[in-house]
Formats: structure tokens, sequence, C-alpha cells
């Protein structure tokens, strides 16, 4: 097959050769006169040989061979021009080809090995160069925010932290932080280093999906500006439970503190033997005596008292236990001194001694008291901090977690004026011992910087087996599930305009997707800089061609039409000159 | 055929022209003046007067028949200066004149009409275009100049209407005529009534506020929105009218509602209260003490300068004498008049007052308190302002004030005796200086500090009951003598009371305590005179208490302190410094023991058993619960969400809807509150707001203000736990499974 002539324009063999047919028959007919003569019979063997070779112009006859490409250059942005001019002095006409965005590169048919100049092509752009040997070369260093980083979506009074690389800073330089509205909200001087991570923190005030910037100043003003999409969503009040052998100031202050912050509150305190005194907050019904998986599948929060909690029947224990595991339930034990002689069978936690029995506050100056123990570090115990002081800690438990504080009299800082203090320590402690709540489906952007026009590729994880992903516009996107994990599905979507983009689920219920589109000259730097680490990633950082493409390759070359005119040409020649020479 | 009605046509042509041009110099000046003025009446005026002026200038009625006839003569030559024939009648010429009138009335007739008289139309026409013009360009400059300042009107001085409902602009929308605003300030302050038409106001807390709009389009009801509380106006036929007494500053707009029911609102004014201030009272020209002996001058001058905003209702002195000390101290309080008669109601008072002792019947030894009262004219009740408390004594001629008289029963001399731990003090001190003083001074300190030592002894013995070595020590001032500001033990008499006062003993150990922490026992004993004079063994309160040790430790002390009054005595205190310190130790430890034995008289509950304490009878205990409700709602709720409505809409996702009118709404009314107390953070943002409820602010420029300045006057979010969207997927749970069964 491989020795075999394939024509390039094999479409129009037919119409061709029908036409070439037609012009020959026409020249036998015009010529006809001269048929007994032996030069007719010439001249028709001519003219049909320059008539095959005009269809062989046309068809483009071509045979496998191997290939034997040169090289060629590829510029992409932010390429040394002195890198340039040596490899041009090095290898002279070396074929050369600027890349733009989305476009396919012509020189790949003329050229198999290619230097690479620049910051690299885009990650979606890669495959063109599949199968060719790649010298990459790099381009210049990128200079300005490598990397801008926010969690998915912040809980409103909860703290935003972005995270950000500068690559490059300049002394006297500022990085800020600005609200949507344009407020400057925290801020860090740059340093003369190379790289300066910055971590940048705000109290988002209301919930939303809005643009924070991140800026950078100096003394005259704004240098760049660059978009931060946030989203910051209202978390839902809790449910909790309160179980108390006997009422203590603690567990009392505790508990108004979660009822006046409006949360759904069941307080149970023992009177006596079989009697409790139940109080019903902020719509909570239903009194509880012993723990059943129903009755406490609705709370999000169980907080106990060591003595409530060891003394648990099997029954309840076994429900409690259930309820942490599959439901998600948090329990927070609250700690008094018999906590730390609890066995290790009873309780996740290991304590050692510790002498100190305060803690100080940094910014306050105001000690807190503890119990003088420690918590022993274990695999699972996760730490629950307070402006860097460990404070409490949890287990999770699957889809649980059990927490525990070693702080007491906490109530003395409401009593002495600190309400603020207060409320940041339990909101800090109980939001970390409540699980999250489970929506019925989960997102995340696999692109991290979405562009118009451009590939985003988002992952979902959902229960759902038969969903439908839909753009603002209407038209479905394809999801594709993954083969051994059955929950999750990713998608690719390319977003038709910048801003706030909406993707919805045919099911209602289900939140809709939203994500921030960057506009082309916002993040500039960072596009630069992930471009170069995808292109160093795929091709490596040495710049030569690799053994990979050694192997030789074959190709469809069309034989050089060069020889057809010449034959054309002679034939034409021939059939001037011809009466010529006869008369 | 002409004749002299042509001459006299040309005249009459000659003197309109004149006539013309003074009215072109005099529109010429009235359009300048209008033009500058924008009045017409002005304009007129200006027309008339310079029209009479122009023609009294120009005299048109100068121009006589004769005039014109010489002007055609001189300026026709085929009137052969012969046109004044024309004016004759042909019977009265001769022949020769005839023909000539004939012959120029043939060879004017067709030019006459023609001739122009001589005028100046055209520099009087240029001049009242140049007037006009001028008069353009100075219109043109005022109104630049007057539109910063009409700008600053339209958001200051006058009111200004917008509908709220952006789909009713092309309804007639009534427009507000007539703006009158009165602050009647309270009476006292004697400031007039105030009108304006600025409706920003600023006014003293009590003044009564009208406003008095008239629409000329139908309107339905005003009302006034002050701080989200709706007032309405009452209609008085012509307008409408709203009186109000000013109790707070705030912020208000109006709303008027139309015949169609379409509101319109008003920018946001500020109502601003001033209170009155209370009087400022200063006295000048005295120390706040003076002393005088008895034998002088005892006149006091001083200058008082009050002021005070609204005027000085009435000042006068209150001053307090007292006389006497201690126990008898008596006050006597006097108002005291200035001399000089008090101006009601003059803002600025300077008077000179002199106060003479004497006067105030103020003997030796008395002392006098006083200070200036003002008091303004507020109404129902005036500020009242006092100066600082002044002082004045005279002072006693006695000496030595205290005498211990024979009715009273208990001197009043606080301790005097060296403790122990001073002693050791002074002991020290002795030692040290040892090398810089004489011997013989050395002796008798040293002696002097054995005395002390003794006397120290003396008084806790009185504890153990020595009664033999009190009396032993006749002369010697005793322990519970107290001496009254170093007079102590010098007088005879005093010797006498020691056998009254403390000849006994008294075991009582709370004495002792006391004693030693306060030296000052005299109410109790004042209380109980007989207690002096009382052995109470039977008491077990007092005599029974002290321990056995404890006696005996005391015993040991006194023991001590005869050995370190020895060596004093000896001259030999660096031998006696050991046994003071151990007295010390001991007396210390007694003091100690002496504590514990009150701590230990506390009681101590039998121990609870525990699983007995459950077991009672709990029948008629039943359940108790409690149901409650607390209506939580973030501070500035409101506000946050308009924060993120605002967002969508400059977005351009979706239109100003009623629902956001609400919500911006409830926003400024959240936020007035907190604008009361810092005005000038909040004042900003709340117009921005207020602006937001008419249809033509509705800009995206304007939403993003508004954004910004929320975003900046909102605080954080207090803390409150609360439960997020969370990330679990049967990975990360089998993870976490695993992870607990390996940990087990």
């Amino acid at each position: 097959m491989n020795n075999s002539v394939v024509f390039l324009n094999q479409q129009w063999l037919w119409p061709v050769m029908l036409v070439g047919v037609l012009l020959w028959a026409v020249f036998v007919w015009k010529e006809s006169s001269q048929r007994y003569r032996p030069r007719f019979w010439f001249k028709t063997v001519v003219a049909f040989l320059g008539m095959a070779s005009l269809v062989m112009l046309v068809l483009k006859p071509s045979t496998w061979r191997e290939s034997t490409l040169g090289k060629g250059i590829i510029l992409t942005e932010g390429y040394r021009p002195s890198q340039l001019d040596s490899l041009r002095a090095m290898y002279k006409r070396i074929p050369l080809e600027t890349y733009a965005k989305g476009k396919p590169l012509s020189i790949l048919n003329g050229a198999d090995s290619l230097f690479l100049l620049g910051h690299g092509l885009e990650d979606f752009d890669l495959w063109q160069l599949d199968e060719k040997a790649v010298a990459f070369m790099g381009g210049e260093e990128v200079s300005g925010w490598t990397a801008i980083s926010t969690g998915n979506e912040t809980m409103l009074g909860e703290t935003l932290e972005v995270r950000a690389k500068y690559s490059g800073p300049e002394q006297g330089h500022w990085a800020v932080l600005a609200d949507n509205g344009g407020n400057p909200l925290d801020s860090v001087p740059f340093e003369q280093i190379k790289e300066q991570e910055i971590i940048l923190k705000a109290e988002p005030k209301a919930s939303g999906r809005f643009v924070y910037h991140l800026l950078e100043r100096d003394q005259e003003g704004t240098l760049s500006d660059e978009p931060i999409p946030v989203e910051i969503v209202e978390g839902k009040p809790l449910k909790v439970l309160m179980i108390n052998t006997f009422p203590t100031f603690e567990a009392k202050y505790l508990k108004n503190f979660l009822t006046e912050r409006g949360h759904e509150v069941l307080a149970r305190t023992q009177l006596t033997k079989g009697k409790y005194k139940f109080e019903f907050y902020n719509g909570a019904s239903n009194p509880i005596y012993g723990f059943t998986n129903e009755n406490l599948a609705s709370y999000d929060l169980l907080i106990i008292d060591v003595d409530s909690y060891i003394g648990l029947g099997d029954s309840s224990k076994n429900a409690l236990e259930q309820a942490i595991k599959s439901n998600g339930l948090g329990v927070f034990i609250q700690p008094d001194e018999g906590l730390f002689q609890v066995s290790r069978d009873h309780l996740p936690f290991k304590f050692k001694r510790d002498v100190a029995s305060e803690f100080g506050t940094g910014e306050t100056g105001r000690n807190l008291h503890k119990y003088p123990f420690q918590f022993q570090s274990s695999v699972r115990k996760q730490d629950i901090g307070l402006d860097s002081l460990v404070v409490a800690a949890y287990v999770p438990m699957e889809k649980g977690k059990v927490g525990t504080t070693l702080l007491q009299n906490t109530y003395q800082l409401v009593l002495d004026g600190e309400q603020d203090l207060y409320a940041r320590i339990w909101t800090q402690i109980l939001k970390n011992t409540v699980s999250s709540w489970e929506g019925a489906l989960q997102w995340k952007r696999i692109t991290r910087y979405p562009r118009k026009d451009e590939p985003f590729d988002l992952e979902i994880r959902t229960s759902y087996e038969d969903m439908t992903l839909t753009t603002e516009t209407g038209v479905s996107i394809p999801l594709l599930q993954d083969a051994l994990i059955a929950q999750k599905w990713t998608a690719r979507h390319y977003p038709r305009k910048t801003g706030w983009n909406q993707l919805q689920f045919a099911l209602d219920s289900l939140v809709p997707v939203s994500f921030f589109v960057h506009a082309d000259e916002a993040l500039t730097s960072i596009d630069n800089y992930q471009t170069l680490k995808a292109n160093r990633y795929r091709f490596g950082s040495e710049n030569d061609f690799g053994v990979s493409v050694s192997a030789p390759k074959e190709e469809l070359l069309p034989i050089s039409p060069i020889w057809f005119y010449a034959v054309l040409l002679l034939s034409l020649g021939w059939l001037w000159l011809e009466p010529k020479l006869i008369s | 055929m002409m004749g002299a009605g042509d001459i006299k046509q040309f005249q009459w042509r000659w003197q309109q022209s004149k006539y013309v041009e003074a009215v072109l110099y005099a529109v010429g000046f009235g359009g300048f003046v209008y033009l500058l003025t924008n009045q017409v009446l002005y304009g007129i005026i200006v027309l008339l007067v310079t029209v009479a002026v122009a023609v009294l200038i120009l005299r048109p009625w100068r121009i006589t028949v004769d005039n014109a006839v010489g002007y055609i003569d001189a300026h026709l030559p085929e009137a052969g200066y012969s046109s004044g024939l024309l004016l004759l009648a042909s019977g009265e010429l001769s022949n020769l004149s005839k023909l000539q009138q004939y012959r120029v009335s043939e060879q004017l007739e067709p030019i006459l009409p023609k001739l122009r008289p001589p005028h100046k139309l055209f520099r009087a026409a240029l001049v009242m275009f140049a007037m006009v013009l001028v008069g353009i360009a100075g219109r043109w400059a005022l109104q630049g100049m007057g539109d910063s300042a009409e700008l600053d009107k339209s958001n200051k001085e006058s009111i200004s209407f917008e509908p709220k409902d952006s789909l009713l602009n092309t309804a007639a929308i009534p427009t507000l005529t007539r703006t009158m605003i009165t602050i009647q300030y309270p009476g006292y302050t004697g400031q007039g009534t105030l009108r304006t038409t600025d409706p920003n106001l600023r006014a003293v807390q009590g003044s009564t506020i009208i406003w008095d709009l008239e629409f000329d389009g139908g309107v339905q009801d005003v009302k006034m929105d002050l701080m989200g509380e709706p007032i309405a106006f009452t209609n008085s036929g012509q307008g409408h009218r709203l009186k109000m007494d000013l109790g707070a500053s705030g912020f208000y707009s109006f709303v008027f509602t139309d015949r169609e029911g379409h509101e319109h609102v008003s920018d946001l004014y500020s109502l601003e209260m001033v209170t009155d201030e209370p009087p400022l009272v200063q006295i000048e020209g005295l120390d706040n003490y003076s002393y005088f002996e008895f034998d002088q001058d005892k006149r006091m001058v001083f200058n008082t300068d009050i002021s005070d905003d609204f005027g000085i209702a009435d000042a006068y002195i209150i001053a307090t004498v007292s006389k006497g000390s201690g126990e008898s101290v008596k006050f006597r309080e006097e108002k005291v008049a200035f001399d000089a008669s008090i101006g009601k109601g003059s803002r600025i008072l300077q008077l000179k007052q002199a106060l003479d002792l004497d006067e105030l019947k103020m003997d030796p030894g008395d002392e006098l308190y006083f200070y200036v009262e003002a008091l303004d004219q507020r109404t129902p009740s005036a500020n009242v302002a006092r100066s600082e408390t002044f002082f004045a004594v005279i002072r006693d001629t006695i000496t030595d004030p205290f005498a211990v008289e024979g009715n009273l029963g208990v001197d009043l001399m606080p301790d005097y005796f060296r403790s122990q731990r001073q002693l050791i003090i002074d002991t020290e001190k002795l030692l040290a200086e040892r090398p810089d003083i004489t011997d013989k001074e050395f002796n008798s300190r040293s002696n002097e500090l054995g005395f002390d030592q003794k006397q120290l002894r003396l008084k806790y013995g009185q504890f153990m009951g020595d009664e033999t070595e009190l009396q032993a020590a006749p002369g010697q001032v005793s322990s519970n003598q107290e001496g009254n500001d170093g007079h102590s033990g010098e007088d005879a008499e005093e010797d006498l009371l020691d056998g009254y006062s403390h000849k006994h003993d008294s075991d009582n150990e709370h004495n002792l305590v006391e004693e030693h922490d306060h030296g000052n026992e005299d109410q109790e004993e004042e209380e109980d005179p007989l207690h002096d004079y009382l052995h109470n063994h039977s008491d077990p309160e007092e005599s029974t208490l002290f321990e056995k040790s404890l006696k005996a430790k005391l015993r040991d002390a006194l023991n001590i302190m005869w050995e370190a009054e020895l060596y004093l005595r000896l001259f030999e205190p660096e031998k006696s410094l050991p046994y003071q310190y151990q007295a010390l130790d001991i007396i210390q430890e007694i003091k100690n023991s002496a504590r514990i034995y009150v701590h230990r008289i506390g009681f101590d509950p039998p121990p609870i058993k525990e699983e007995n304490r459950l077991s009672g009878d709990i029948e008629k205990i039943t359940n108790y619960s409690k149901n409650e409700t607390y209506a939580y709602q973030g501070s500035f709720a409101s506000a946050r969400k308009v924060v993120s409505r605002l967002e969508i809409l400059i977005d351009g996702n979706s239109s100003f809807s009623n629902a956001d009118q609400n919500l911006i709404r409830d926003a400024g009314n959240e936020l007035a509150q907190r604008a009361v107390l810092e005005p000038l953070k909040y004042l900003k943002v709340l117009q921005g707001l207020r602006d937001l409820e008419k249809s033509v602010n509705r800009t995206t420029e304007k939403f993003t203000a508004v954004r910004k300045d929320l975003l900046s006057v909102l605080p954080s979010i207090k803390s409150n736990p609360m439960k997020n969207a969370g990330q679990k997927n049967e990975m990360d749970l089998l993870f976490l499974k695993e992870l607990g069964v390996y940990e087990q």
C-alpha cells in the first residue's frame, strides 16, 4: 500500500478525467482530416501525453514517503529576542510562526522539530505539538502576581483569606485587598525578594457574589488591579441539644449565647432521678429522654457534660454513635475535672498533664483559664485554634465529629464585659465541632482562572444519576461520569461572557453553579505563569529535542508537478512546431 | 405741483427720525438693564427714562419749517435756494417769484420725497445693538457665576421633589410653589422668629418649627418622613402645614402623594438641635483657700464672670459657714445676692463683689465655703451652673484646740508608742549612726529606745492582765492614752485620767487585733463606759478565748522584750536587736493565730452521702419545661442585603423593584439610628440611600457610590457559629472510617 499512488484531489478524479478525455477527443476530431497519415497517430499520442499531464497537474498524484521535515520556531508571548536572533544565526532560513491562542499552527506541516520560545502554548493548544520534537526554550521571567487563590465560597461572619504570590516585588509597593466598593480592607508591604507570598484577610460584610480587588499600590497610586471573585454565603443556624446533669454557669451562658444568636436549642437539665427541666428555644420541640436514631437525627450539635456522657445507657450510646457516624452529628463534651480521668474507651481523646493553667491571648492581654492538661497528639485529632492557641480539639468520626475544650470558666469573660471574645471563642469551637451541611451536590473548578471562549472544566460530585447541566442561554453541557467513582462527573464549558456566569441544573432543588470568568486583560501575569508551568511540565526545562521523535514517520507527499509541466510544455511545443516543419 | 405740505412733510420726517433715534437709544439701555437684572420693570423704567433724556437732548420739536427749507436749499441744487417760496401762497408773490416757485416746485416734486433728513439712526442702532449684546454677555457671565450658587441652592435652599416611580415622568407633576419654614425660638432666647426656605435646619432645643408648603397641582397628602416615622401635614386650605417642637436631632424628607396616588419624595435634609448650654461661671481674683487672722480686715473681693448663650436669669452666692469642729460642727447656709443688680437676659455679666466675713457673723475658727450659682432662662427648667468652691478660714486664736475636759470620758488621742518593727528600725539606724554621734547622744537615744520598748511591753502586758506593771509606771503615757498632734504625755491632767481610762486590764482579744491594725477603739469604748472599770471574767467571750499556748507565747514575747529593753538601757543596742527580732516574730505569730482562730469558728456541715441524695421522695417533682423564642436579627441586616442587591443591580442583571424600595428604606432606618450618634459618618450614605428612592437617581454610578459608602460604614459581623455547606465524598468517608479502625 505504501508504494501506491494516491491522488490528493481524489474527489475531482472523474470530472477531470472526463474533461481531459473530451478535450483529447475534440483534438482527435479536429485532426481527423489527416487520419491516413502517420503523423496523425504521432500527434494523437503527443496530445494524449499533454492532456494526461494536464490532468495530473490538477489531480496531484502523491506517494507515501518517509518525511524529512526540517526545524521550525514557534514564538509565543514573552520570548527573548536575543534567543531568537542566536537561533536564526545558527539555522539560516529557519521557518518561524507566531503563536495565536486557539489557532492551529501552520508551521507544523513543514517542520517536525520545533523550538518553542516564550512562555509557551496555552494548555488547551498543547495537543498540536503531540508527536513533534519540541525544544522548549522558555522566556522572560514572569513578574507580577503568579497565583491568587481564595476558597470556593466563604461563610458570612468568617474571615476571607486571600493567598497570593508575587514574583519580583518591589520595595515600597503595597499589596492591598479592597472590597467590591473599593474600600481597602487589608494590606501587606512588598519586600525586596524574588518571590513573596502574601496572605490578606478580611471579614466580608454582606452575603452575595462580589468581585474584590487585589491592588498593587505605590505612593502615587494604583499600579495594577486584579479582580478577586468571592462568593459569600450565609450559614444555617444550628439545631443544638444540650444535656446537663446539673446546671452550671458555663452551660447557662453557652445556652444564652446560642439562643440569643437565633439557634434552635433544646436544653435538658436533670432535676432529680428521671425528672428534667426542658428548655425549648427558638422553635425546638419534643423533649428527649433517651437517645434514639430518630430523635437525634434532626440535631446538628449535641453539647453534653461529662457525667451525662459517661452515664449514657447502651442503647443511647449506640444511637449516639450511629448519629455521629452516619448523620454527621457533632458532639461537644463540656469539660470538667472528671473528663481527664475518663478511661480511654469512652473518649477518643488522650490528655497529658500540663503545668500551665492559663492561656494568654495576644490581643486583649486577657488570660483564659484552662484545665491543667494538654491534648496528646494522635492521628485523628484536629486542633481548634484561637489565634494560634490550641484551645480545643475534635476527632472526626466518619461524618460527624466529637470535640472538647481545655478552657474553663469562660463565662467570666461575659461577666467582665468581654462578650466579643467569648463569642469568638465559642464560635470557633462550635463551628469546628459541627459537621458541614451536605448539599445534594458539590462542585469544584478544575480550571482555576476561567476565561471567555476558553475551556472551563469543572468537577461535580453528586449521587443523582440523571441530571442535565445547562448554560444561562439554555444550551446543555454534556456530563462525563467517572469510570471508578460513580459520583464524580466532569464537564467542560466554553463561557460566552466575562463576569459571573451560572450553570443550572434541570433539578430545581440543586443550587446553580456560579463562577467568575476573567476578562482577557485581567490576571495576565498569572496566566503567563501558568502557561510557563504547563509547558515546562510538558516539555521539560531542557532545551533540546527529546529522543522520542527520532523514529521515522511516513507522510503523503505529492509528486513534484514540475515533471508534468515539462511533459505538457514539450507536447504543446511539438504540436505547435510540427505543422511549421511540414510546411 | 407741490407746495407747503411737502415741506411740512419733510420737516415731520426729520422730527420723526429724531424720535426714532431717541427710542433706539432707549431700547438699547432698557434692554441692557433688563438683560442684566432679568427684571422687566427695571427695563421699562430705564427705557422710559432714556427716552425722556434722549428726547430732551435731541429736541425734535426744535426742527422748524425754516430748518427744513434751509436743509433743502443746502442739499438740493434744484431748489435753487428758493424752496422757501413754496411756503408762500402764490398770490403773495411777484411774477418772477411765481415763476421761480413753479420751477422749484416742478423740480422738487420728484426728488424731495427722496431727500433724507439728517439723522444719526445708524449710530443709534449700533449703540442699541451694542448695549443689547453687552447685556446678553453680562447675563451669561452672571449666569455662569450663579450656576454654582444655583446648584447649591437646589440642594440646600429649596425643596425639590422627584417621583418615586420612573414611569410617571410624563404625568403632570404638582410642583412646589412656595416653601416657608418658620422657626420660633423659645421665648426666653429673645430671638425673633426666623423664616427661611432652606430646609436644612438648626435650632435651639424647644423651638417650634412650622413648615408651610404650597403646591400648584392637586396634592392628596403631604407627609414628613422623620427618621422613618411619617408625620402628616395638615391641609390649611391654601397650603400644607406642619408644626413640630424640636426635641432631637435627625434627618427628614418630605413625601407627597398626588391626585393619582403617585408618591414623590424630596432630598434628605438635616434637622439639628442645639442644646441650650448652661451658663459658665468663673471667679477671678481669689485663691481657693484664704486665711484671715481675726484682727485682719476680713473682706474678700472677687470678680465673677458669668456668660450664657441665651441670657442669664439670675446669679447669687451660696455661702456656707461652718462653726466648731468635730462632733459639734454646725453649718449655716446663706444665699447672698450680688450688690450689682443682675440684668435679666444679659449674655455676659461681670460682677464685682465683696464678701465681708464679719457680716456673715463668722468668729475665729469658723470656715466659709462659698460658690456662685447662675441660672439661665431656659424653660421649663433652667440650666444651673456653679463655680468652683472657695474657702475662707478665720484662724483660731487658740493654739491648742484640744483640751481634755472633765465631762469627756474618753480621750481621743491616737496611739503614741513605737511598734516593735519601728523599734528595730530605729535601733538599726542608731547603730548605723554610731560613728557620727557623740557617746552621750548615743546613750541618750539608746535609753529612749529602751523606754519605748518598755512602753510596748506594758501595752502587751495589758492583754495578759499585768496590772502591776502598769501601776508600776506612773507618769508614763499609758497605752491607750492618745495624744493629739504631738501633744501627748505632757499634761499632768492626763496622768490623772490615766487611772480612769485604763486602770484595769482588758482581756479583749478583739482589742488586740484592732489596736494593732487601727489603733482606733474610741467608739467602742464610748459605747460601753463601764467596760473599762470592770473585770469581766464571767464573760467567756472575753476571758477564755486565748489558748494556753497563745498566752504562753505572749508571755515569752514580754520576757524577750524585757531583755531587749535591758540591753537598750545598758547602751548596747546591738545586743538588744536579736531579742527585738524574736519579739517581733512572736507578736506576728500571735496576730496570725488570732486570725486563724476567727476563721475556725465557721460552720462545717457533715458530709452528705451521695447515694442518699437522690433517693428521697421525688413524687411531687415533675418535669419542668420552658419555651422561649428570640428573634435574632443580625446587625444591619437590611443594609447588608442592600449591598448584595446593589451588586446585582450594578451588574445590570436585574432592575429596580418595589421590594428594593422597601429594602432600601429599611436599611436607611437602620442606619439613621446610628446616624444620630455620628451624623458625619452616616450622612453621606443616608443621603445616597434616600436618593435611590427617586427614580432619576437609579444609575449605575449612584449604585456604585452608595455601595462603597455602605461598605465603609457597616461594622463587621458578630461571631456566630453557623453551619456551612461542605464537601464530603465517599472517598473521604472511607478514609475516615479506615482511620477510625486503625486508631482502635
